[in-house]
């Protein structure tokens, strides 16, 4: 059949097609990022599975380019945990093998190799600037996880920091000291802003024109007047008999609701209307005034808002010029969707021009800022409209994260708290947190600071680790927690039956734990290329014993 | 050293149990393709993997044991060739099959230790579900949809489960809603997926099914004209091929009908009359667009272009499906063309259709990339979740191997920063799932001479061991229980009860009563010397579960029954290296025992995030 009908004359690529399931996900502008990234693996001396099942999640949605740093060559031991390894590959190079079979998954991936230790590469000065985010796999010398850190700090290149030994696994991520977000995909039933508390005149009008004659309409009329103009008649009403004020508590609400339950038509087959149902229902979760999240805040508030220069990026001129707008009207812009609603489809879509109009207004009003801003400033380029767009499309969700360094043990400077220490010191006493399991890793990295080749020992393992608990607790005292009557026992039990776990595995990683912690680290991975979706800060610790996950800010 | 070091180092003892273990994992497809890689590197002995679908272009963005060349074959025979590569100690058995055939008995299911289900549709989820009950064979169930994921282990009389918690079936639409009276795209989308496209291209299917058809007596007339309308729809469908074909398709559909639809005006005196369309000033306001115009697939097309991709799909799939006629031997059933999201040409029919459709009952329309998605259920689905669901999947497994189903978790993946992966107790099962929750068992009766009695006495108390406390119902309602014995002394046909009917025996018994016993009668003349009812194979009614602990058995004494030495530092002992059983991962009965209490609780170990539910029901779905 094939060969006898002509090929269809267009459609979507076949890279669309491939890529269908996903761009649902993140849209052709995740993709592109995607695309346009390269994304460095450094496996040192371990087994180094868990990078290469992360590279697997990450090839087969299509990143650009990856290129793996391995020195090993491939053993026996090999072939038992690393999927992407067979009978053939042994005594081959690592890396070489890996790249080879992972380039297979998918043609419009360019994978590379180097067959050499990162300690030799790092020798040349710009060895990192061709990567766009660095996997870096544990055990590698302290010194070397400090060399890359630095450097990929000052350039803003994102670092994912993983253990995987035996059940355990973990990884920290090093983002940009300023890592913001516009398209945050946040939850779509929290996105809804109807402004129902701040109804402008064409809103308004719409209310006159639809729901005035509420009680003269025809029954069908009536049962499907959207429930959004529903609601503002009846505000109108409200107000008339609370002077002027819209409904205030709980309780104001609750009476807002009967108020609009009675006005529903029961005579009929159903004993109700739906489109009063959907306006009881709305009445909690909508009437409230338009408030910035805490997380919009913190973006508004940053200092790089609030000091644009010729030189700041693009989201910081956007993120002020949406400031200005704030500040202006007490809201951000309209966001303009409606949700569905039971309405005469005329009906509905005159409603919906109605909030699309004001959207556009608020966005050619935030443009116009931005463009000033860009003249005053004489900055050579100007912001991309779409951009400004998207931007205040979800100007509420934008979400900034500050980039911190992840603890790197055994380095001059050793473990540092800082402001985390209280935090830690609590998590510590919590019988259900994982951090006795970070501490563990901690020590073995530590333990390896210097080499990473010694057989695992228990005892200057458990010393590393209860050093690493004094600490904790003496840097906790000194923020002001109390350390008096904390008994730490359960803690330092749990530390210790994990230092043995580490002893048992020695090193070893099992693939389905590799395989499980491959899928945590490139959806991470992903959220920090795509810049889209919110990425875990900073630190996540995988137990496979009981199959618990936690998230940890350290 | 070699292949085994690393797992074996890992998992202790459990390692050897692995390796001689038979599991089968029903579906080849995202979760599959991972679970296939952790099984064969964990070092399962025997794998049966069994899918019926065949690779598509779009699933190869996570699907990564299958590569472009692939397209078109069996799932299960390349997954099975992959993945086989990589450990040759792994002995892999590939099924191109549905697993709802008949082949698959209840037998087939008890020959494995353990099956995972990496499925894509509630109905095998649930075919699934009941053979493994059936067969007592423990079940690992997983789904994603997008960045969420759900794992969930499922024994027979210990846990909940598939159907234990109801689940959302597919939505439908009135007949009439879809066909005559549309007032949203996706019903528009639906008639031209279920209605046109298969009146045209397949065969006609009333039971298509997204249509409801609970409302059809009280709209009898409509339903007649909509019956005709099909008719004479089909009389045009053999001009297919005539330059005159889509004219006279769109005259009919988007024409005659509408008006026809129109001339009722019962039916829109209180909604907007749909404008039927005229194909010669529609076609002349097209001129000059080209088809190519369908590639752009995230806009909105207008009437004319909608026009366009119309007409040209609808050539393109007549010419396809002429050819492949031209091609069939006498005798064949005729060919028909089905509609698959992943085809273009389809695709864009229906896009073109269903928009067409929209214009005239003036209901807003969709991208061809939005329709897509309503039309060919898609879930959004990609490898990181596959990896991480089928990591669990395997993890649960090594609870179940081990028989320790207090640790085995119910797990889900949510897009949450604060916590990727959260797992509650498993639950236990419902008393009243209609699946799990009742015994069930043909009861063979000689209607000449059975009586209740025979029933209550011979066969409930003396040969099933019922108590005192337990009434037998039917339909109607209790024939006897301890207060109501009038009954026993008559025939069974005399109180009504023939065959191909049900009767329920319910254990009233204080302290752990019975499941509920669902009895099938079968009526036959039974030889004198037999009793007048009986089984025709034994049945086990279980006791009604009652806390999420499994059973535990006596255990021996077992010498190293504690788990963690309290103090490292102060133990000698630990110089040694940890045994797998330190960290439970050998049996730890003895332990067992003195935890069943704490056990029962229901207390969520976790805060639940429940998976959220898709747009278009069914929760946990890959493909």
């Amino acid at each position: 059949m094939a060969d006898s009908t002509p090929p269809p004359l267009h459609g979507p690529s076949s890279k669309e097609k491939k890529y269908d399931r996903q761009l649902r996900l993140w849209a052709a502008s995740g993709q592109q990022a995607l695309e346009d990234s390269h994304v460095l693996l450094v496996n040192s001396a371990g087994p180094g599975v868990v990078g290469v099942e992360t590279l697997k999640n990450l090839v087969l949605p299509g990143i650009g380019h990856f290129t793996i740093v391995d020195p090993a060559t491939v053993s026996e031991d090999d072939l038992g945990v690393n999927f992407f390894l067979d009978e053939e590959s042994l005594g081959q190079s690592r890396a070489k093998r890996c790249y080879e079979l992972l380039e297979e998954l998918n043609p419009d991936v360019e994978g590379h190799y180097i067959a050499e230790s990162i300690e030799n590469l790092l020798e040349k000065p710009d060895f990192l600037s061709p990567y766009t985010l660095i996997l870096l796999v544990a055990p590698i010398p302290a010194r070397l996880i400090d060399i890359i850190c630095r450097t990929a700090h000052q350039t803003g290149t994102p670092v994912f920091y993983i253990h995987s030994v035996g059940f355990y696994a973990h990884f920290s991520l090093l983002l940009p000291s300023a890592f913001p977000i516009v398209d945050t995909h946040p939850d779509p039933a929290s996105t809804t802003d109807l402004r129902l508390l701040e109804p402008w005149p064409e809103l308004s009008a719409l209310v006159e024109e639809k729901a005035r004659n509420l009680d003269n309409l025809s029954d069908y009329e009536h049962g499907h007047v959207p429930y959004v103009l529903l609601l503002l008649y009846y505000l109108e009403r409200w107000k008339k008999e609370h002077n002027g004020q819209v409904p205030q508590n709980y309780k104001q609400k609750s009476e807002f609701r009967e108020l609009v339950r009675k006005g529903a038509r029961t005579n009929n087959p159903e004993g109700g209307e739906e489109n009063f149902d959907e306006a009881i229902g709305a009445v909690l979760k909508s009437l409230h005034p338009s408030k910035l999240s805490s997380a919009a805040m913190e973006v508004f508030e940053a200092e790089e808002c609030q000091n644009i220069t010729k030189d700041s990026q693009t989201f910081w001129v956007i993120a002020a010029a949406i400031r200005k707008f704030y500040l202006d009207h007490k809201a951000t812009p309209l966001p303009g969707a409606v949700p569905d609603m039971k309405a005469q489809s005329a009906d509905y879509i005159k409603l919906q021009n109605v909030y699309k109009t004001r959207a556009r207004a608020d966005f050619h009003e935030v443009l116009q800022t931005v463009r000033t801003i860009e003249k005053n400033l004489g900055r050579t380029t100007s912001v991309d409209e779409k951009e400004v767009e998207a931007f205040c499309k979800g100007a509420a969700f934008v979400k900034l994260i500050r980039g911190r360094p992840f603890h790197i043990a055994g380095s001059k400077a050793g473990i540092n708290w800082g402001h985390r220490a209280k935090f830690a010191y609590q998590a510590l006493q919590d019988p259900s947190s994982l951090l006795p399991m970070y501490l563990g890793l901690l020590a073995v990295d530590t333990y390896h600071a210097e080499s990473v080749d010694k057989p695992l020992d228990e005892s200057s393992l458990l010393s590393y680790t209860s050093s690493l608990v004094d600490n904790l607790e003496r840097e906790a005292a000194a923020a002001g927690s109390s350390t008096q009557d904390v008994d730490l026992t359960e803690a330092k039990t749990q530390v210790s039956q994990v230092v043995q776990e580490l002893i048992r595995h020695d090193g070893a990683e099992l693939h389905n734990i590799s395989a499980l912690a491959g899928g945590m680290i490139a959806q991470e991975v992903i959220k920090v290329i795509t810049r889209q979706y919110i990425p875990i800060d900073n630190t996540c610790l995988f137990d496979g014993i009981g199959s618990r996950s936690s998230v940890l800010r350290l | 050293m070699g292949r085994d070091r690393f797992p074996k180092q890992s998992l202790g003892s459990l390692y050897s149990r692995i390796k001689q273990s038979r599991v089968l994992m029903v579906g080849a497809g995202g979760i599959g393709c991972e679970l296939l890689k952790n099984l064969v590197l964990t070092g399962f002995g025997e794998v049966h993997i069994i899918d019926l679908d065949t690779i598509d272009l779009s699933n190869l963005n996570r699907q990564f044991l299958f590569r472009h060349e692939h397209i078109k074959k069996s799932k299960a025979l390349v997954a099975k060739e992959t993945a086989g590569r990589f450990n040759p100690n792994v002995k892999l058995e590939a099924h191109h099959a549905n697993i709802k055939d008949a082949e698959f008995t209840v037998d087939w299911f008890k020959g494995f230790n353990l099956v995972f289900n990496a499925l894509d549709n509630l109905d095998a989820r649930r075919h699934v579900n009941k053979m493994c009950l059936a067969a007592e064979v423990p079940l690992i169930e997983s789904g994603t949809t997008g960045f969420n994921g759900q794992v969930q282990v499922i024994q027979r009389g210990k846990t909940e489960c598939y159907d234990c918690t109801p689940k959302q079936t597919p939505k439908s639409f009135p007949v009439c809603t879809i066909r005559s009276t549309p007032s949203q795209p996706i019903h528009c989308i639906v008639w031209a997926k279920s209605y046109l496209f298969t009146e045209i291209f397949g065969t006609s299917e009333d039971d298509a099914a997204e249509f409801d058809h609970s409302e059809d007596a009280e709209n009898a007339k409509e339903i007649e004209n909509l019956r005709q309308e099909s008719q004479a729809l089909k009389a045009i469908r053999d001009s297919m091929g005539s330059d005159e074909f889509p004219r006279r398709v769109f005259e009919k559909v988007f024409g005659d009908d509408i008006k026809r639809l129109r001339s009722m005006e019962d039916m829109w005196k209180s909604r907007r009359p749909p404008e039927a369309l005229d194909y010669d000033r529609v076609s002349q306001s097209a001129s000059g667009i080209d088809p190519s115009i369908s590639v752009k697939d995230q806009e909105n097309w207008n009437l004319a272009e909608n026009f366009v991709v119309f007409s040209d799909s609808l050539r393109r799939l007549s010419a396809r499906l002429r050819d492949t006629q031209a091609k069939v031997s006498d005798g064949d059933a005729p060919p028909i063309l089905s509609f698959d999201k992943d085809d273009v040409d389809t695709l864009d029919f229906v896009t073109a259709s269903a928009n067409l459709r929209s214009f005239i009952f003036g209901i807003g329309t969709k991208s061809k990339f939005d329709i897509k998605q309503m039309a060919g259920n898609i879930i959004p689905a990609i490898a990181t979740t596959n990896a991480m669901t089928a990591g669990l999947c395997v993890l649960q497994a090594f609870h179940v191997m081990r028989g320790d189903m207090e640790k085995a978790r119910m797990v889900f993946l949510t897009r949450s920063t604060e916590r990727v992966i959260s797992g509650e107790p498993l639950h236990a099962p419902n008393p009243d799932c209609p699946v799990c929750g009742v015994a069930q068992s043909k009861l063979v009766v000689d209607p000449t001479r059975a009586t209740l009695n025979d029933l209550v006495e011979s066969l409930l108390r003396l040969e099933l061991g019922y108590g005192e406390e337990f009434s037998v119902n039917n339909e109607v309602g209790i024939l006897y229980d301890p207060d109501l014995d009038d009954n026993l002394p008559k025939k069974l046909s005399d109180l009504g009860i023939k065959g191909d009917s049900f009767l329920t025996v319910v254990d009233e018994d204080d302290d752990n009563p019975r499941v509920n016993l669902v009895l099938s009668i079968s009526e036959q003349p039974l030889p004198e010397d037999s009793k007048p009812v009986l089984l025709p194979e034994k049945v086990e009614v279980p006791r009604k579960p009652k806390a999420v602990a499994p059973a535990v058995e006596p255990a021996p004494p077992v010498a190293n029954g504690v788990a963690h030495a309290p103090n490292a530092a102060d133990n000698a002992d630990l110089k040694r290296k940890r045994n797998a059983s330190d960290i439970g991962l050998e049996d730890e009965q003895i332990k067992k025992r003195g935890k069943v209490a704490e056990e029962t609780s229901h207390a969520v170990e976790e805060d639940l995030v429940v998976v959220e539910d898709s747009g278009n029901g069914a929760i946990v779905i890959d493909d």
